[in-house]
C-alpha cells in the first residue's frame, strides 16, 4: 500500500512537469498533501491521539487545503496569468524530471549497502522531490510558481523525514512546520505587495538592484 | 532548553506594544530589552557562574551572545538619536519584530541541538525579512523578496543536512552536537559527509558565503541602518555557528580534511567574488555589505586552516561584528546627511559633520586590519598558519585579494571624508556615539576572547 503511495507521488511529480496551468500545480500540491498524510498514518506503527491531530492538522489542513487555496486566493486577486509560462520546454523538463529520477535512486541504491535505515525507494521519492522543487524555482520567471516550487521541495523534505522514522523531537516538528507556514504566509503577503508595486510579479520585473 | 525563557520578555512587551501602539513605548521597551540582555551577554563570560552553567553555554555561545548583545544595545541608542517618522502601527510592528529576531537569533546561538538551530535561524529570516521592507519602496521589497527566499530556500536544504545526519547515524540518532560527538565512531562516514555539504550550502546561504550570497548586499543596503548592523554583525555569525560545530563532529569522525578543504575553498571564493565586487561598485552600503562577505570568508579560512589560525578566527568574528556594525551606523548617518548611496556624489563629511567623518575613517582603518584592531591580530596569525602549513601561493592571492579590497574600501570612504562643503550639520549625539563605542570595544575584544582562554 505505502508502495503505492510512494509511487503515485512520483508520478504527480512527473505531471508537475508537464502541466500547463498554474491550477494544475495546486491541484498536485492538494494531492501531494493527502498522500503525505495517508504515508504518515501507514508508515507510524502506533499514533497516539496528540501525535496524530498533530498530523493530520500538518499534512491535511496546511498543506492540502490551507496553504493551496492561499495560492489560488492569491492567483485571482492579482490577476495572474493563469499559464505556468516555464522558460524550458515541457519536453525538456519531463527528460530532467527522469534524470532527478536516475539520480536520486541511484543515491538511494548506491549508499543503502552501508546504511541499515533506509528504503530506496521511499527515499529515492523524496529526495528528487527535493530537486523537481528547485528545478521549477530554476526554470519559472513567476513569483507564484517560485513559491509552489518551494512548497513541493518541503514535501519532499517532509517524505524525507519519515524515510527516517519518526525519531525527531516534538518540539522540532512543531517548530518546522510552524516556520514553514509563516514562511509561506509572509511569500503570499510579499507577492501581494510586489505586484501591487511593480507591473507584474515576474522576477525579471525584480532587477532594480543589481552590481 | 531554558533559553526559552529568553523569549518571555520579548513576547509580554510584544504584547504591551502591539496593544499600546505608542512610539514612545516602543522605543523604551526595545532599550529595556537590548540593556537586559547586555546584562546576560556579560554575565555569561564571567568565570564560574551559575547563570552560563544554568543555561548550559559553552564558550562559542557565550561570545556569539555577548556579541549580538553589544550590536544590539548600540543599535537601540542609534534609533534613539535619528529621526523617523513611522506611524504607532508600524512602530510597533518594527519593535515586536525586532525583538522576535532578536530572541531567535539568541535561541539559535544558544543551542545545541541542530533541529533547533535550524527552527531559530529559519525564524530570524522570517522576522527580519519585514525589518528590511521596512521603508517600503520599490529597492527594499525587492531586496525582502529576495532575501526571504534565497534564504528560505537555503534553510530548506541545511534540513535535508539535519534529516541526513539522523541517517548517518543509524539506531537511537540524536541532534545534540555534545551527543554527536560522544558517539562520533558510529557515524557512516558517506551519510556525514553528505549531510554536511547539504549544511553547508543551507547554512552557508544564510551567512552570506559566495557563491550563493546573492541576497546579502541587496538586503544589507536596503535596510534601515540599525537593522543593517544587527544582519551584518550579529546574523552572520548565528548561521556560522551551526557549521562550526558541525566542522568539529566531522574533525572528530576522521574527516576533518575534506570539511578544511570545502572550507577554504568558499572562503576563498568569498573573498575573491568580494575583491571583483568592491572595485566595481559605487553604492557605499553595498560595498560595507560585500565587505561582510569578505570578511566571512576570511573566518572560513581561519577554520579551515585549524590550530591558532582556528582561535584568530573567533577574534575576527568578534572584530568584524563590532566594527562593521559601527561603518554601517555611520553610513546610515551618511544617508541621512546627503540622501544618496553613491559615494562619487557624497564629498565633504570632514567639514560638513566631523565626528562622523572620523568615526567613517577609523571604521576604515580597523575594517582593513591596521592596528589596534583585532582584525590586524586574526589576519595576522592566518597568514602565519598559511606559512606553517606550506600554503605559500594561497597566501599570496589572499594578500593580493586584500590589497585589492583596501583599495576599494579606502577610494569610496576617502572620496566621501574629503572634499569642500560648505554646510555644517548637527546630527543627535546618539548617532555617533554608539559607533565609536563599538570601535573601542572591538580594540578590547582580543583582551576578553584571551582571559577567556580558547
Amino acid at each position: 500500500m505505502a508502495d503505492i503511495l510512494l509511487i503515485l507521488f512520483g508520478i504527480s511529480l512527473l505531471f508537475a512537469s508537464i502541466t500547463n496551468m498554474l491550477s494544475g500545480i495546486v491541484r498536485i500540491l492538494v494531492w501531494q498533501g493527502l498522500i503525505l498524510f495517508a504515508l504518515t498514518v501507514l508508515k507510524t506503527n502506533e499514533l497516539n491521539l496528540w501525535e496524530f491531530v498533530f498530523v493530520a492538522l500538518e499534512t491535511i489542513v496546511f498543506k492540502a487545503i490551507l496553504i493551496p487555496w492561499f495560492i489560488s486566493d492569491t492567483i485571482k486577486k492579482n490577476k495572474t496569468k493563469r499559464e505556468v509560462e516555464p522558460s524550458v520546454s515541457n519536453f525538456f523538463s519531463l527528460g530532467s524530471m527522469t534524470i532527478i529520477f536516475a539520480f536520486s535512486f541511484f543515491i538511494a541504491l548506491w549508499s543503502g549497502k552501508g546504511s541499515h535505515s533506509i528504503y530506496p525507494l521511499h527515499f529515492g521519492i523524496a529526495f528528487a522531490a527535493i530537486l523537481k522543487g528547485l528545478f521549477i524555482i530554476i526554470a519559472n520567471k513567476k513569483l507564484i510558481t517560485h513559491l509552489m516550487g518551494y512548497l513541493i521541495m518541503e514535501n519532499g523534505i517532509f517524505m524525507l523525514s519519515l524515510a527516517i522514522g519518526s525519531e525527531m523531537p516534538m518540539v522540532v516538528s512543531l517548530g518546522v512546520s510552524l516556520d514553514i507556514l509563516l514562511s509561506i504566509l509572509i511569500a503570499v503577503l510579499f507577492i501581494k505587495r510586489i505586484s501591487n508595486t511593480f507591473d507584474d510579479a515576474h522576477s525579471d520585473e525584480l532587477s532594480t538592484l543589481r552590481d | 532548553m531554558h533559553y526559552l525563557l529568553l523569549w518571555s520578555f520579548p513576547l509580554l512587551a510584544s504584547i504591551g506594544a502591539i496593544l499600546i501602539k505608542n512610539t514612545k513605548l516602543d522605543s523604551a521597551l526595545v532599550l529595556i530589552h537590548s540593556i537586559l540582555h547586555l546584562g546576560l551577554g556579560i554575565a555569561f563570560v564571567m568565570p564560574q557562574n551559575p547563570v552560563a552553567i544554568f543555561f548550559g553555554v559553552d564558550s562559542y555561545a557565550a561570545l556569539f551572545f555577548l556579541i549580538s548583545a553589544i550590536l544590539y544595545l548600540a543599535s537601540a541608542l542609534y534609533t534613539y538619536g535619528i529621526k523617523h517618522n513611522l506611524s504607532p502601527r508600524q512602530s510597533s510592528i518594527y519593535a515586536v519584530c525586532l525583538m522576535a529576531f532578536v530572541a531567535s537569533m539568541d535561541s539559535a546561538n544558544l543551542s545545541q541541538n541542530l533541529g533547533l538551530i535550524w527552527v531559530f535561524v529559519e525564524t530570524t529570516t522570517l522576522a527580519s525579512a519585514m525589518l528590511i521592507s521596512f521603508e517600503h519602496h520599490k529597492e527594499s521589497l525587492e531586496a525582502a523578496w529576495k532575501y526571504l527566499f534565497i534564504c528560505s530556500i537555503g534553510i530548506a536544504l541545511a534540513f535535508v543536512g539535519v534529516l541526513l545526519l539522523i541517517i548517518a547515524q543509524g539506531a537511537v540518532p540524536s541532534l545534540l552536537v555534545p551527543q554527536i560527538l560522544a558517539r562520533v565512531g558510529s557515524l557512516s562516514p558517506f551519510w556525514l559527509k553528505l549531510s554536511f555539504v547539504f549544511m553547508l550550502i543551507g547554512f552557508g546561504t544564510k551567512a552570506g558565503f559566495a557563491p550563493l550570497h546573492f541576497w546579502l548586499p541587496d538586503a544589507h543596503s536596503e535596510a534601515p541602518a540599525q537593522v543593517s548592523a544587527l544582519l551584518s554583525g550579529a546574523l552572520l555569525n548565528t548561521a556560522l555557528l551551526p557549521l562550526i560545530r558541525m566542522q568539529a563532529v566531522m574533525q572528530a569522525a576522521g574527516e576533518g580534511r575534506i570539511a578544511g578543504q570545502l572550507f577554504m575553498g568558499l572562503g576563498m571564493l568569498s573573498v575573491f567574488i568580494a575583491a571583483v565586487f568592491i572595485i566595481k561598485i559605487s553604492n557605499f552600503k553595498r560595498l560595507l555589505a560585500y565587505s561582510s562577505i569578505e570578511n566571512m570568508g576570511i573566518i572560513l579560512i581561519a577554520f579551515a586552516l585549524g590550530g591558532a589560525a582556528g582561535r584568530a578566527g573567533i577574534i575576527h568574528v568578534m572584530g568584524h561584528s563590532l566594527v562593521k556594525a559601527s561603518l554601517f551606523l555611520t553610513a546610515g548617518n551618511i544617508y541621512y546627511l546627503y540622501a544618496n548611496k553613491e559615494y562619487t556624489k557624497c564629498s565633504g563629511l570632514l567639514s560638513r559633520h566631523p565626528a562622523s567623518a572620523w568615526l567613517w575613517m577609523l571604521g576604515f582603518v580597523f575594517i582593513i586590519g591596521l592596528p589596534p584592531s583585532p582584525l590586524f591580530l586574526s589576519e595576522f596569525f592566518i597568514a602565519f598558519a598559511f606559512i606553517q602549513s606550506g600554503n605559500y601561493l594561497l597566501l599570496a592571492i589572499w594578500a593580493i585579494l586584500l590589497s585589492i579590497i583596501a583599495y576599494g574600501l579606502g577610494r569610496a570612504i576617502l572620496a566621501i571624508s574629503m572634499g569642500k562643503s560648505d554646510e555644517r550639520a548637527k546630527l543627535h549625539v546618539l548617532s555617533y556615539l554608539p559607533g565609536y563605542l563599538l570601535l573601542i570595544a572591538a580594540v578590547l575584544s582580543p583582551v576578553l576572547i584571551l582571559i577567556k582562554a580558547f
